[in-house]
């Protein structure tokens, strides 16, 4: 299957008819992995939900290329849950479904045969890592395990976009090294992968591009044109976030970003 | 350690056990449930006369006999009524509890059996013969009041159980304020709104039953979507389930429920809350089997509540539900409390 990929010009979405987003415009590839940055505010859930088509939005929002391409708003809620996919940032699960039902819910929108779907359920809980959870409640797992059950069940959904979040908001540092090797080999089977994230260092090392998002002091975000964060460095981190970054360098000679320490 | 699809199979098997064993002790409670409230009443007769005279080849002479009518036209009624009643209610807290998932949700905190008992105290005061209607009529409005007023707040579930909450203190006022101007129909007011199955006609019974035709069935048949939506805001959603549609859909099936069984019966309280968590331990958070068998235990609670009512004097069957039901309740609550 060609993947799908996901345009937005003159974009705007917000709540309750206040715009958060306003002129955005970029495109998501298949294939690539597109990290959002920016600050705390900065408009990236609002964005991906608008991805999602959870927001009402004005302006163009197409999935698919060419003569395919489709207004995300005119396709259908039960179609759109086989395409697009997504990893909230909320974690917390109120119901004491088992890991097992919870992902199995990513299969909600197709009407695959029950053995046929508990392959797939199966192998996205041994990808997320999950397969000495199976039959646990969902609202007894620690804040990373439940996390990684939101993964799950997007790998189980298994759709050609994937929206995640801050996907590893709660994971320590060794999942979150594996989740952003799944999610840059997830980019690499011609998925189109964005995901807001924080650790610019991750972020660097496997996205293949970035959008920078920052808000205006008028309250509407802006954007970064998409080939204008072509390489992250110090001078555009701290542009972003308005923190002095200083660069440090492993003893294999990579460099990595962090704040500047007093 | 053992591999995935060995422990899946493993966990299936004794899940569609325990399910069966469930399944197993409801079905014994229901038969016995059902012989209690037929053979026993003002009337002693036989269980093996009342077996025969249940048997639809009974000849035409055994039917006018005033065994006959008392067990097929008072008793069999009064019977149904409550099972179908018992089961509405049921499953209205359960579609409730999932989605908004809110523990508390059931026809009452959202304001609906309030506008159905609203609706139904008009037509009493209008001297309607048939008040069925109108506490539709009246849970259908509470039901669009509640919306509105969630959506122009922001349009969270949250919301909804606090205009639920808005709503059901109005109308209650409402219907305090019917009682106290239609001065003829008072005692009828009342007595309806105290809730009973006393007077249960086959009629009654047979629309409570056409209610759960009506409604039952597309709840399950929605189940696995109420699943996803009760996992969490916009999760529905997200997994390509039309959360909108769904809320709009089984809210009025839930309305529709209420309103027929507030109509009938009057005010019946705790069943649809209590039964949904008196299950979960049991059977689980999946909707379609909880639905079944909150059906089918609501049912035989509220038939076993009912015996109890006629048995105590004639109590107003909301009475004993409120009594067992308000303290078992905190009981539940405080033992959740312990585990978390």
């Amino acid at each position: 299957m060609t993947g799908l990929p996901l345009c937005f010009s003159e974009l705007e979405a917000g709540y309750g008819g206040v715009s958060v987003l306003r002129k955005f415009r970029g495109t998501l590839r298949p294939g690539t992995l597109t990290a959002l940055i920016g600050p705390n505010g900065s408009g990236k859930s609002t964005l991906l939900r608008t991805f999602a088509g959870l927001l009402p939005y004005k302006g163009s929002l197409t999935l698919g290329a060419g003569p395919e391409a489709r207004e995300v708003s005119r396709i259908p809620r039960r179609e759109l849950g086989r395409l697009v996919g997504m990893v909230p940032q909320q974690v917390r699960m109120t119901a004491p479904f088992t890991v097992y039902d919870a992902v199995a819910l990513g299969r909600l929108p197709f009407q695959g045969t029950r053995a046929e779907d508990d392959r797939l359920i199966l192998d996205a809980i041994a990808r997320a890592d999950l397969e000495h959870l199976l039959l646990r409640q969902v609202t007894r797992l620690s804040a990373g395990e439940a996390q990684r059950v939101l993964l799950a069940t997007v790998l189980a959904q298994n759709p050609p976009v994937l929206l995640l979040d801050e996907p590893t908001s709660a994971l320590d540092p060794g999942q979150t090294a594996r989740v952003f090797a799944l999610l840059r080999r997830l980019a690499d089977s011609e998925k189109t992968v964005v995901a807001a994230v924080h650790d610019v260092n991750l972020a660097v090392a496997y996205a293949d591009v970035f959008f920078a998002l920052k808000r205006r002091e008028d309250g509407i975000s802006w954007i970064s044109p998409a080939e204008a964060v072509e390489k992250l460095d110090g001078e555009v981190l701290e542009r972003i976030y308005d923190t002095p970054f200083d660069s440090y360098v492993s003893g294999k000679g990579e460099k990595v970003w962090h704040v500047r320490i007093k | 350690m053992r591999r995935g699809p060995e422990v899946l199979s493993d966990y299936k098997t004794a899940l569609r056990g325990r399910r069966l064993r469930c399944a197993a002790i409801l079905s014994c409670a229901l038969v016995s449930v059902a012989f209690w409230r037929l053979t026993q009443g003002e009337w002693s007769i036989p269980p093996s006369k009342v077996l025969a005279l249940l048997s639809p080849f009974s000849g035409e002479a055994e039917l006018s006999t005033p065994e006959a009518v008392v067990v097929r036209s008072v008793r069999l009624p009064r019977l149904l009524s409550a099972l179908g009643a018992g089961g509405l209610l049921s499953v209205a807290g359960v579609v409730l509890q999932g989605l908004l998932f809110n523990p508390l949700a059931e026809p009452y905190t959202l304001g609906i059996a309030a506008g159905a008992a609203f609706g139904g105290a008009l037509g009493f005061a209008a001297h309607v013969s048939w008040v069925t209607p109108w506490a539709f009529a009246g849970a259908l409005v509470a039901l669009w009041a509640v919306q509105v007023i969630a959506w122009r707040s922001g349009g969270g579930r949250a919301y909804l159980v606090l205009a639920g909450i808005v709503v059901n203190a109005f109308l209650s006022a409402g219907v305090t304020f019917l009682k106290a101007i239609a001065d003829d129909r008072l005692g009828a007011i009342v007595l309806w709104l105290m809730g009973s199955f006393s007077g249960a006609s086959p009629g009654a019974s047979l629309g409570v039953w056409a209610a759960v035709l009506l409604s039952v069935p597309p709840a399950w048949f929605w189940g696995r979507q109420l699943d996803a939506v009760s996992l969490g805001e916009d999760r529905g959603s997200m997994l390509g389930v039309d959360e909108r549609r769904l809320r709009v859909i089984l809210l009025c099936l839930v309305s529709l429920g209420t309103a027929v069984t507030v109509g009938s019966f009057g005010i019946i309280g705790f069943v649809g809350l209590v039964v949904p968590h008196l299950l979960r331990p049991f059977i689980g958070p999946l909707h379609r089997p909880l639905l079944l068998f909150a059906f089918g235990t609501g049912g035989c609670l509220t038939a076993l509540a009912d015996g109890a009512a006629q048995n105590l004097g004639e109590l107003p069957v909301g009475v004993v539900t409120a009594l067992v039901g308000g303290p078992f309740f905190c009981r539940l609550l405080l033992r959740r409390g312990r585990e978390n």
